[in-house]
């Protein structure tokens, strides 16, 4: 699903260079529940923005879902955001001036489906995360958890094959963070997704398949996660 | 149109701020409005006297210098002439003290419906005019303006002859400029029975039987006086009157520079509101396009915000303008005509429509370089620096 | 504790470019309204400043200004020799008889104007006493002589000293330049009175007198005895007061652009307010850290209004500035602005920015400041410390 060979980013920020990744080659099979762990600044976000098509390395290939990132076009990088990657990011960021049911609807206004259809695709998207009764209410309307189940059934509205998510743990208390990683689980078991989340929050591992360790901008070590020992939920 | 509702709910996002920055474009377009009424009025006046058969004949010194009322016998006579009529300047005033409110004249009635042929007056108010002594053709704007029909009986007191007459109003004249046309006849009896004579008349109008022989017939007209008491000068109706208020223009000068630094106005503020709803949205904007939103929709989605914004603020402008003309109109009026067609503040349809279009255009324009930069802006620096 | 001034001055300058914009939109209104304020405060001053307060004009009944009135030569005869009247070191009664006439003038640039002669006898400079003889001389009578106001001589062809004017069917030739220190004399030509009797066939000699009074308390009583006498239906104006009634044209003028200023300075309020919303919203965590350090709310309120007036009050610098080097440009580029009065003659107006013209564009933009900034200081005050903590 995802192959990234010698991936190197630098970054300038003023006068200095910042190696935000530094020749990273990584595979990831197809549904997989992964997640990226290391310190502040080790270059875990960056990766993630790599591998979802925001963002462009200074070198190495980038091969997602059989496409060859390297030489799309901005407009070409978009459209594949729009088919094959959903998003989840740390503080939601629903548009606060749309419902819930069209914040989920949002990315399908980027395909050819009629208005009815977008209707229907978000409302089953919204019951897959059990929302379907909060469905017009403003974000500010609900609880963080609440929130970040809404931006998790816009990732899944266009059918993408690929979730990310950057710390979507990072902004919610205990309980609703274990109901989150509980979520995107089930989207990889039950929806056949492949799921990459960057974070630093330990309650991940028990969840994921696969936990990628970096520091400053070099991977240092793959290990199996505890959904793939069997230490949560169903087994792998 | 499927992101419309977007547009709209992002308009809505700051409602204060939607509605000072619309309510602030509104002013400013009721305000280019007004102001380009008025050279309007001006051209307006100018158009509607394009009558290219109809010329001036008046003494060459000035209008106030009279010519022989012999002379208007001879104008007619002159072949491709088909009618004549002379015109003397009367000052009548409704009420003294308030000066003359309107340009009032005494006529010859005999020719008068072939040199005005083009009014398109109903024939009866023509014979009316010839049949009855203290007959009274009125402009239009004159009439609404003092609130006249036709059949009422008005009384007006010269500040140039000893003399109050009364009139009976018999038609209502479609011209542009206020007017008020009367027979001589009736002033020169009233003269008559004061002991004054009354030998004298301030302009001939003649209407030419042929565009091509207009050029010849003013200079045979003027040739013919030459060596006479009363040296003319001839023009055609267009000339006359853009000579008439050729000293209005400078003034016209200095309302368009005024227009356009309101119109400028209108830009700084529409520009400051889009780059001020978009900065505050980088984060959001950021998100749009990581789901896939390629740059141009979130492109012209901000310009059609902020064109949306600009036009829906510059039809409540037309309108404004529109409700407020009719109110300056009532002031104008009762101001007297020294500022002539300027305070005229005719509504416009053209001048309207085109203050929307103007609105729409420079809300487009200045959406157009904070959205191009939002637009641009790469996500992940977004999202590193923004979240 | 109110917060320093420069707390507000700073804060300005750390939102140049938002700060720039509120001041182009005031600063634009500014001159919007300072060239139409001057444009009538010029009209005003060189139509009233006309006349003398020591003088009576005399015109038949019924007549509006000179240029419609006309006056026997009895009258005047018999007139001037009324009690009352100020006479001249040689014992000659100061009366002015005058014939007004419009005839066509020639611009520079071609167009056609009606320019107001007067036709004057030996005692007009006297009665006028504003009006001097600035170049060359007075004419002489019945000599075809003209003396043309400083702006006549620059606007109309053949109107500079020494040259052949045409108007009237006739020439004149150009002897002295005549100066009222800016009132609209200076628009005028003047020749001999009977010469522009003869020239324009006028049955009657004058249009008018100017009378200059022996003691300005009779002046009434002057007044009404000319105009209650049966021999001539006659009336007497103070000669400032006949200024004042020709400059109404002006008074309309005045309350248009009256209107139309407040509809501008409402507009850019709005503008301003948009703008100090939007800094109150961007620092509502600096509002909330100057609060828990314990800074009032009518501190934060004060600071937030010093900001708004600050900046209307430099829009107003830079567009009163602006407007003074416009009326120089435009007056430099036309010429004067020609206003047909309401004898339908042309008075040159020279646009200028005088001090006065400023004060009303001045309060403009203070309560542009004032009430462009009081919504949202309020709000600015209104903010909870702990909120507006939690919202940073």
């Amino acid at each position: 699903m995802i192959d990234l060979v010698n991936v190197s980013r630098l970054y300038h920020r003023g006068t200095d260079e910042i190696h935000a990744l530094e020749r990273v080659s990584l595979h990831v099979d197809r549904q997989r529940f992964v997640a990226l762990m290391g310190p502040s600044g080790s270059g875990k976000s960056t990766l993630l923005n790599v591998l979802a098509g925001l963002d462009r390395p200074n070198s190495g290939e980038v091969t997602v879902a059989g496409q060859r990132l390297n030489e799309m076009s901005e407009d070409q990088l978009a459209a594949f955001r729009a088919h094959t990657v959903g998003f989840v990011f740390q503080f939601f960021n629903l548009i606060p001036v749309l419902s819930a049911l069209e914040n989920v609807e949002l990315p399908l206004l980027l395909t050819n489906l009629s208005k009815a259809e977008r209707r229907q695709r978000a409302e089953t998207a919204l019951r897959v995360v059990g929302l379907s009764d909060r469905a017009d209410h403003r974000p500010r309307e609900l609880s963080g958890g609440e929130q970040q189940r809404v931006a998790i059934a816009r990732s899944i509205v266009t059918d993408a094959e690929l979730i990310v998510a950057d710390e979507p743990t990072g902004d919610l208390d205990a309980k609703n963070a274990e109901e989150i990683l509980s979520l995107l689980q089930t989207l990889r078991r039950d929806f056949g997704k492949t799921v990459v989340i960057v974070s630093h929050d330990p309650r991940a591992e028990k969840w994921v398949d696969e936990v990628i360790h970096l520091d400053k901008g070099v991977l240092l070590d793959k290990r199996p996660g505890g959904a793939a020992r069997g230490a949560a939920g169903a087994p792998g | 149109m499927k992101y419309l509702p977007l547009v709209w709910r992002n308009l809505g996002r700051n409602p204060l701020r939607s509605l000072l920055t619309a309510a602030a474009i509104a002013l400013a377009i009721a305000l280019v409005c007004i102001l380009r009424t008025m050279p309007a009025g001006l051209d307006a006046v100018l158009a509607s006297a394009a009558a290219n058969t109809r010329i001036s004949t008046h003494n060459e010194a000035g209008i106030v210098y009279s010519m022989p009322y012999a002379y208007l016998a001879k104008v007619r006579a002159v072949p491709g002439v088909v009618s004549a009529i002379s015109w003397n300047w009367f000052g009548g005033a409704i009420d003294v003290s308030k000066g003359v409110e309107f340009p009032n004249f005494a006529v010859d009635p005999d020719g008068f419906a072939e040199v005005y042929a083009d009014w398109g007056l109903d024939p009866k108010a023509f014979e009316d005019f010839r049949k009855y002594r203290d007959a009274a053709l009125v402009g239009h704007t004159t009439l609404e303006k003092h609130r006249w029909k036709v059949g009422d009986v008005i009384t007006l007191q010269s500040t140039v002859f000893p003399v109050t007459l009364s009139f009976r109003i018999v038609g209502s004249v479609p011209t542009a400029t206020p007017s008020f046309y009367f027979q001589r006849e009736y002033l020169a009896q009233a003269l008559a029975a004061s002991g004054a004579q009354f030998d004298s008349t301030g302009m001939i109008w003649s209407r030419i039987d042929d565009p091509e022989r207009v050029a010849p017939v003013m200079r045979q007209i003027d040739e013919m006086f030459h060596n006479s008491e009363a040296i003319t000068s001839t023009e055609t109706e267009k000339s006359f009157v853009g000579n008439f208020f050729s000293g209005l223009k400078q003034l016209v000068t200095i309302i368009q520079i005024v227009a356009a630094m309101v119109t400028l106005c209108i830009v700084f503020i529409a520009a400051n509101t889009a780059s001020m709803s978009i900065r505050e949205r980088v984060g959001e904007i950021a998100i749009l396009k990581a789901i896939g939103f390629r740059r141009q929709t979130i492109f012209s989605t901000l310009l059609a915000e902020a064109g949306l914004l600009a036009l829906v603020a510059g039809i409540a402008g037309a309108a404004t303008a529109g409700f407020l003309l009719k109110g300056l109109q009532l002031y104008a009026s009762s101001a007297g005509p020294q500022l002539g067609p300027l305070t005229a503040f005719a509504i416009s349809s053209a001048i309207l429509v085109e203050a929307i279009f103007v609105s729409f255009f420079i809300g487009i324009l200045s959406g157009w370089v904070p959205a191009l930069g939002a637009s641009r802006r790469s996500v992940a620096q977004t999202l590193r620096e923004v979240f | 504790m109110a917060l320093p001034l420069s707390y507000s001055w700073r804060s300005l300058l750390a939102r140049g470019a938002r700060t720039a914009f509120t001041v182009a939109v005031i600063a634009l209104v500014v001159i919007a309204t300072t060239l139409f304020w001057s444009l009538i405060g010029s009209l005003k001053r060189t139509l009233v400043s006309s006349g003398s307060p020591h003088n009576l004009i005399v015109m038949r009944k019924g007549a509006t200004n000179d240029g419609s009135s006309q006056l026997s030569l009895d009258a005047y005869q018999t007139i001037r020799f009324f009690e009352g009247i100020a006479k001249d070191p040689a014992g000659n009664p100061l009366v002015s008889p005058e014939i007004v006439v419009q005839p066509f003038f020639h611009t520079t640039s071609g167009a056609r104007e009606n320019v107001l002669v007067r036709g004057v006898e030996g005692p007009a400079l006297l009665v006028h006493d504003e009006v001097t003889i600035s170049e060359g001389r007075m004419i002489h009578p019945s000599s075809g002589e003209a003396v043309v106001g400083r702006i006549v001589t620059k606007r109309y062809q053949g109107a500079a000293l020494g040259s052949e004017l045409h108007f009237g069917n006739a020439n004149w030739k150009v002897v002295g330049i005549l100066d009222s220190g800016g009132s609209s004399f200076e628009s005028e030509v003047w020749v001999d009175a009977r010469e522009l009797a003869n020239n324009a066939k006028r049955p009657f000699p004058y249009s008018g007198f100017r009378i200059r009074v022996a003691d300005d308390a009779d002046m009434d009583a002057l007044a009404r005895r000319i105009g209650d006498d049966p021999r001539w239906a006659l009336e007497a104006t103070r000669e400032i007061d006949y200024y004042k009634q020709l400059s109404s044209t002006a008074n309309t003028l005045y309350i248009i652009v009256a209107g139309l200023a407040v509809l501008a300075g409402i507009g850019a309020m709005f503008g301003a307010t948009n703008n100090m919303y939007a800094a109150v919203q961007a620092r509502t965590s600096e509002i909330g850290t100057l609060r828990a350090l314990g800074f009032s709310r009518g501190s934060i309120l004060g600071a937030f209004l010093a900001e708004s007036v600050m900046t209307a009050a430099f829009a107003f610098v830079i567009g009163a500035a602006i407007s003074w080097l416009l009326a120089i440009a435009i007056s430099t580029a036309m010429g004067g602005i020609g206003f047909a009065s309401q004898t339908f003659t042309t008075n040159v107006v020279v646009l200028r920015v005088a001090p006065q013209d400023l004060l009303m564009p001045l309060a403009l933009s203070l309560l542009i400041g004032v009430f462009g900034g009081l919504a949202p200081a309020a709000a600015a005050a209104r903010l909870r410390p702990v909120d507006a903590l939690r919202k940073a």
